[in-house]
């Protein structure tokens, strides 16, 4: 089956969303090294590179919408454009967020990073948003269902973070400050974990068709874990 | 090669029902009940020894727009044809299987092809009004059908030129010949001339394809305002236009039904392969 220029457009547009993917993630792992290491160089550097992905951003999303209106694409060439676009979106809030855990850096501590373990957390997420666009490039639905179960064990240590930040503000001699920037990270790498999961979903939507967010027993789960947590606290009370 | 997800009237209430979860909600205003209006069933249709369209089985709803798209010579324009009996024109073309018509074969015994063909209206690629005054156009079905008061004959021509929203353009000269027209309101009038005997079925055979964007857009236009109203069948090449104006979509290639199925499904996520190949520009 010969390839029409049509369709080469849209490998190429797919190419210039994992070359900013890499960059994503590059910066994410970058920010978890420059906090760690209080690297205000490091962190310059994160913000220059930030501004680069946000200028990629907007330039995918203009190619994407005038491909959208002159080629009036269909089918499978429709839903990888609209994957392109959502998954776009989701990189540039993970690009964010990893400016986000830098401004955060003068009210943290080295101890308490590694208190709450947030390299290995860091990695994680990290780990989820290659595995995504591993997943979205090879249309591998198998891949993207395991990067969905994966944001699981994010929220577990999210979940772990918030107790220990919740038990540890309880001391009269504790530094709230320092608790709550530690809270904040905890939540933005749970955040970009969350847009892994985002985009994990889109490549199952490009590969089957199916809209599957805010299905598998979500509301269930939420339900489920609203209770365990209230039960838990009510006994503790007890 | 899969078959049609729509098709057989045996499942008609769950395949509605999948159906439905793709049109948005003004769409599903129109369904008319869901009823299968036209109904194929293993429906062949041969010109002498060659099987232009095989085996076709497929449920066309009531009120519904569905387009009819495939390749050049993939039996679409032969099967559209076939519901009004156009065919009939042509000595080696014989068919199997069966067509039903409000549950009545068309090719019965006792078919009457012309109470068939006024329920059943078509309208052809090229306009074709006949060389008489728009009046006479509109009015001649209904003469043809004994209608001869003049009163009467007026209120028709006047409540078929509006529903083919023509009406405000010609309607200080009816008297004039149809000829005049431009292409686009030639279209229009035949829209009209055909609704004047008040037909249950339109049959469009590209009816765009001999238009400019403008008038191509009044057609549409004007597909969207019979929806509901009539059940309408669309031949076109243009698969923008069907996705713009069907409720539903037929995929035939080499006189197989390869695919019938939402018009929203079958565009964004269609089941068959050929189907995608087809639509997306990937057809070897």
């Amino acid at each position: 089956m010969s390839s029409r220029p049509v369709h080469e457009l849209i490998k190429e547009l797919s190419q210039v969303l994992v070359q900013i993917s890499d960059k994503v993630v590059g910066n994410l792992y970058n920010a978890l090294h420059a906090v760690k290491h209080q690297d205000e160089q490091g962190a310059r550097q994160i913000r220059i590179v930030d501004h680069e992905i946000d200028v990629a951003e907007v330039t995918l999303e203009e190619r994407c919408l005038a491909f959208l209106a002159l080629q009036q694409p269909v089918a499978r060439d429709l839903r990888t454009i609209v994957t392109i676009i959502k998954i776009n979106d989701d990189l540039e809030r993970i690009g964010d967020l990893a400016v986000h855990i830098i401004d955060r850096m003068p009210e943290i501590s080295q101890e308490m990073l590694e208190f709450f373990s947030f390299k290995d957390m860091g990695m994680h997420a990290g780990d989820m948003v290659e595995k995504s666009i591993k997943a979205f490039i090879s249309k591998d639905r198998m891949l993207a269902d395991e990067v969905c179960a994966l944001d699981e064990e994010i929220d577990v240590m999210h979940r772990s973070v918030f107790k220990k930040v919740t038990a540890l503000m309880k001391s009269p001699d504790s530094d709230v400050d320092q608790l709550i920037a530690a809270l904040s990270i905890s939540r933005y790498i749970e955040r970009m974990a969350d847009h892994a999961s985002r985009i994990a979903h889109e490549v199952i939507y490009l590969v089957t068709g199916e809209i599957l967010r805010h299905t598998g027993g979500f509301y269930e789960k939420l339900i489920g874990s609203i209770n365990t947590d209230n039960s838990s606290e009510y006994h503790k009370g007890v | 090669m899969t078959t049609d997800v729509t098709t057989t009237s045996e499942s008609v209430s769950t395949k509605k029902a999948t159906r439905d979860i793709y049109l948005p909600p003004e769409r599903k205003k129109v369904t008319g009940g869901g009823n299968p209006h036209i109904v194929a069933k293993n429906f062949s249709i041969y010109y002498g020894d060659f099987e232009a369209v095989k085996k076709v089985s497929a449920d066309i709803f009531s009120k519904y727009v569905t387009a009819i798209i495939g390749p050049s010579g993939c039996g679409k324009s032969t099967f559209l044809r076939a519901i009004n009996r156009m065919n009939d024109l042509i000595p080696s073309c014989h068919t199997s299987g069966s067509l039903l018509f409000d549950g009545e074969d068309i090719y019965g015994k006792y078919t009457d092809e012309v109470l068939l063909r006024k329920k059943v209206g078509m309208v052809f690629q090229k306009p074709n009004p006949f060389p008489k005054s728009i009046f006479d156009n509109i009015a001649y079905g209904p003469r043809l059908h004994g209608m001869s008061d003049k009163k009467k004959l007026l209120e028709i021509v006047e409540r078929s030129l509006r529903k083919a929203a023509i009406w405000d353009e010609v309607c200080d000269r009816l008297d004039k010949n149809a000829l005049g027209l431009s292409g686009g309101q030639q279209q229009r009038l035949c829209v009209a001339r055909t609704l004047a005997v008040e037909p249950e079925v339109l049959l469009l055979d590209e009816p765009t394809s001999a238009l400019d964007p403008k008038a191509t857009a009044k057609i549409e236009d004007l597909i969207q305002e019979l929806r509901g109203s009539y059940t309408i069948m669309i031949v076109t090449h243009n698969m923008q236009q069907a996705s713009r104006v069907s409720d539903s979509t037929m995929f035939f290639y080499e006189g197989v039904l390869v695919e019938h199925a939402s018009t929203a499904q079958l565009f964004t996520n269609p089941k068959d392969p050929m189907t995608e190949d087809y639509i997306t520009g990937r057809f070897s």
